[in-house]
């Protein structure tokens, strides 16, 4: 464990959104709730959930779009935007995922 | 088969935040959970469980909090829980926490019935030592294994155990009673069920043993009993990493792109090329 | 031992979702003597919920009359401001209340303190467990089902909130759309007590509501909110989402939402609150925009009754949200159907349809669509961008003369003109606007 990485960020310099993930805690589910069919990504003009995922899950790869369950905060915006009803979405089980303190 | 299995009640989050003020870790807020590598420890024991009937009793020893994961546990699927809890156990290194596991497990063995098997995890998240099975199974002079995969009955007080290491896989037969430390990759822990969640609100299968039940020497538990002293600490430097991502067509395309990229760059190469001159053998 | 024979398998009632809704509804249930169970998906501490900051006491006090001394209550309420923000300009109202009656409280807390009600109350609680479905037998909701297990009840209370996942597996209401529903993304600020009582010079038990509108937003139909916690600031943005995505479309969106808001923790007129602030958290959750257009077509069916954010119970006026108590007083006024219904020969639905009359004659049905209006604004995005920007120009134009000041009348006239508005359209627009707001 590296106390540098892990240092609390201020708010002073404009961060990465992985460091500001970091304040978050997670128990990740051993699998995936939230599955993409990316088949249909390719077809999706704008591909909104690369800017309106909050918890920044979907990237654009040189391939298309990637999509990481294990960052998400659950909050349901990706299934609500997607044009192309490519996302298969649930919430985690067994009380997994994101596990809020100050909300 | 009646099948204890450790748990420890870890924070949930494997990056300790340091506040940037005071140099001192943030613990405000951080949730504990049940150390994941005894996921497949329980996930076992329920499985031998389901496939040869009997008991599974879950096992702690920590201050009261951790009761909410053996409820987690009793809604996997495990029949009870024990929590073994008094002061006089606080400040315990693996010495003094594994001296009161094997009592307990000893107790358990007397009271309530045979103990065939104990089963622990890998190794916790919050101290990973891996010393708690072995140094359990050395009190109670059980035989050890660890690394498992797999468990099969082979008679009445023998088991087979299947360990993968990283270049072999062994397979031992094994008297019981025994004692062993899963794999941390073993096997996939079964959901919690609504069912036995009602079950635990209903019937409050838990017992707590304080060290009046326990009756062992406060010399040899908590602070006292603990011979470990940690001399220095130090903070490891960051390593400055790329966090590239990249989408493989398939695995061929993504070990091809993984070697490409890691020729580009030239320390990476260097230390790829030593290795496989070294190592490239095994 | 799953089968265990003397394992209940049946209660008189389940509730879904372990919200401000579904506890308040357990709760009443539960001191009434009715058998519940209340099942929530999260850990029960509160850990899946996240909102703007702020709680109308009132209608809560009416279920838990010791809200006040025991709730985990932040701060009270004492100030109430609104900004409107046009690059650095902004210019800000502030009220002094006088009363006490809200707070701000972190979600997380209040709903532990309610869901620990309700358990205390006698209504079983059970957390780590993510309810599937809602069965239905001949056309009437007899129970839940979570993976492999099926547990029956008289009447099941849906209070699962906004993405009402479950009912839309039964039909009962489409597919969410982006039409009806805003995204929340908030960060927690953690400056202080001291710093807070300074900056916003508040005493020790108070505090601020503040909501800003305009540029925050980059125009997007929305805004952005500012509530004082304890030691920490509560801020963030709320985004329409229809909208956002019509902005990705047209290139006018195009950087990661979380940039929106560090934008705005970056303003040079909002930073100083936080200086030297650390971020304690980072959430987002969705709400809804347009509220009666979110409702299910009725509140109760047979053997099921729906309540809070899923039921569409949030009033949203753009410079208030009222989502909290409207969702405990629902619980309160489902929890009432169903003793009515005990008490009047049994659960069925004409007996549980008195929820849906309730709900459509209690205040909150009432001022649900008395702010319609407010919808139509934050649908708007002209309007968003236009009256924040007049009157700036009419500020701009008072304050910022470097010799020469104007009168109101001529910098509102001018203003006016430079905005391709109407005198007359300003006027009726605004009286429209302000009869609905
Ligand atoms: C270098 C170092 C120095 C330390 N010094 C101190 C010290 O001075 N004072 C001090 O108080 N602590 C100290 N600790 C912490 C303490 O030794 C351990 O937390 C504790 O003894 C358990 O060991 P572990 O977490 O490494 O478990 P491991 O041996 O890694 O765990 C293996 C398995 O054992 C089981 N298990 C572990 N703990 C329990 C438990 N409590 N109940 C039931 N089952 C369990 C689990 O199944 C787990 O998966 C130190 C740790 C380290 C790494
Ligand atoms: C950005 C934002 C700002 C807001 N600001 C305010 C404000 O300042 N003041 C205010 O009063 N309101 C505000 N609200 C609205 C308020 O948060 C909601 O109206 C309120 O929380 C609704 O309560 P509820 O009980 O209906 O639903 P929720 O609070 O959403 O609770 C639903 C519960 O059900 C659980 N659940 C869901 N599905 C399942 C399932 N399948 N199985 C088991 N459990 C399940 C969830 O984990 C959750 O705990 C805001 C909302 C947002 C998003
Ligand atoms: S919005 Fe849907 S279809 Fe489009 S890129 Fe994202 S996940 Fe794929
Ligand atoms: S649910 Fe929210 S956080 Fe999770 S992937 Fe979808 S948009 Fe991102």
């Amino acid at each position: 464990m590296s106390s540098a990485q892990n240092v609390e960020k201020k708010e002073e310099k404009p961060m990465k959104l992985e460091d500001i993930l970091q304040s978050d805690i997670w128990n990740v589910d051993e699998d995936p709730h939230i599955i993409v069919d990316y088949n249909k990504c390719k077809n999706c003009p704008n591909k909104p959930c690369v800017y309106l995922c909050p918890a920044g899950c979907y990237v654009l790869s040189d391939n298309g779009i990637v999509f990481s369950y294990e960052g998400c905060v659950e909050c349901g915006t990706c299934r609500v935007i997607c044009p192309m009803e490519a996302i298969t979405w649930n919430y985690p089980k067994s009380g997994k995922g994101i596990f809020y303190r100050f909300t | 088969m009646r099948i204890v299995v450790g748990m420890k009640w870890v924070p949930g989050t494997t990056s300790v935040r340091i506040d940037p003020k005071t140099g001192t870790l943030i613990r405000e807020g951080v949730p504990s959970i049940v150390n994941p590598h005894d996921m497949p420890a329980v996930e076992l024991a329920l499985q031998l469980k389901d496939t040869y009937g009997g008991e599974v009793i879950a096992l702690t020893m920590s201050p009261p909090p951790a009761i909410r994961g053996l409820e987690y546990l009793i809604g996997m699927g495990v029949d009870r829980a024990i929590l073994v809890s008094d002061r006089v156990y606080a400040g315990a290194d693996t010495l003094a926490t594994s001296y009161v596991l094997a009592k307990a497990i000893e107790k358990i063995d007397k009271e309530i019935g045979k103990v065939d098997l104990a089963i622990f995890g890998q190794e916790t998240i919050d101290s990973s030592t891996a010393h708690i099975g072995a140094q359990t199974a050395s009190w109670l002079d059980w035989p050890y294994i660890y690394y498992a995969h797999s468990v099969k009955l082979i008679d009445n007080n023998k088991v087979l155990v299947e360990r993968v290491l990283e270049n072999a896989i062994e397979d031992w037969e094994v008297e019981l009673p025994a004692i062993i430390s899963t794999h941390m990759k073993a096997l996939k822990p079964r959901p919690v069920r609504l069912i036995n969640k009602i079950r635990y609100k209903v019937e409050k299968p838990l017992i707590t043993w304080t060290n009046n039940d326990m009756k062992l020497d406060p010399r040899c538990t908590g602070l006292k009993g603990s011979p470990t002293i940690v001399a220095k600490t130090v903070d490891v430097p960051e390593v400055p990493r790329k966090k590239v991502v990249y989408k493989p067509k398939d695995g061929e395309d993504a070990a091809k792109w993984l070697i490409k990229t890691l020729m580009e760059d030239e320390k990476a190469s260097k230390a790829l090329i030593k290795a496989l001159k070294e190592g490239g053998a095994k | 031992m799953n089968n265990l024979p003397d394992l209940p398998t049946k209660f008189d009632v389940i509730v879904i979702g372990a919200g401000p809704s579904g506890s308040a509804a357990a709760y009443l249930l539960a001191k009434k003597g009715f058998k519940v169970l209340l099942i929530e998906r999260g850990r029960g501490l509160g850990d899946k919920n996240l909102y703007g900051g702020r709680v109308y006491a009132p209608p809560i006090r009416e279920v838990w009359p010791e809200l006040d001394k025991e709730a985990p209550i932040q701060r009270w309420v004492t100030k109430e401001r609104i900004s409107m923000v046009q690059g650095e300009k902004v210019i800000t109202f502030e009220y002094k209340a006088e009363k006490k009656i809200s707070f701000v409280s972190y979600l997380t807390q209040l709903s532990q303190w309610m869901s620990k009600k309700a358990e205390d109350a006698g209504a079983l609680f059970v957390t780590e467990v993510t309810i599937d479905e809602i069965v239905m037998k001949d056309g009437k909701a007899v129970g839940v089902r979570s993976g492999p297990d099926f547990i029956e009840a008289d009447v099941v209370i849906d209070a699962e909130g906004v993405n009402r996942l479950l009912l839309e597996r039964l039909g009962i209401v489409e597919r969410l759309k982006p039409d009806n529903i805003a995204l929340g993304v908030k960060e927690v600020l953690k400056t202080g007590a001291s710093n807070i009582e300074s900056s916003f010079n508040v005493g020790p038990n108070e505090g601020v509501a503040w909501v800003i509108m305009g540029d925050v937003t980059k125009g997007i139909p929305g805004g952005g909110f500012i509530y004082t916690n304890k030691d920490s600031i509560s801020m963030g943005l709320v985004l329409h989402l229809k909208h956002s995505m019509n902005f990705i479309e047209n290139g006018k969106f195009d950087e990661h939402v979380s940039k929106l808001v560090e934008e705005f923790r970056f303003h040079p007129y909002f930073r100083p609150y936080w200086k030297d602030a650390i971020i304690s958290e980072y959430g987002a959750h969705l709400t809804i925009e347009g509220a009666t257009h979110f409702m299910p077509s009725k509140f109760a069916y047979p053997g099921l009754l729906i309540v809070g954010d899923a039921a569409g119970l949030l009033l949203s006026t753009g410079y208030t949200f009222r989502g909290v108590d409207y969702a405990v007083y629902s619980g309160k006024l489902a929890a009432e159907a169903v003793e009515y219904a005990r008490n009047n020969g049994g659960f069925t639905y004409e007996n549980l349809e008195t929820y849906d009359k309730n709900i459509r004659r209690s205040f909150m049905y009432n001022e649900l669509f008395k702010h319609r209006g407010a919808e139509l604004l934050m649908n708007n995005p002209v309007m968003m961008a236009k009256y924040p920007s007049i009157l700036m120009r009419v500020m701009e134009k008072m304050f910022e003369g470097e010799y020469t000041q104007e009168t109101i009348y001529n910098a509102l006239m001018q203003a006016l003109k430079e905005e391709k508005v109407g005198p007359f359209d300003l006027i009726s627009q605004a009286f429209g606007m302000v009869k609905s707001l």
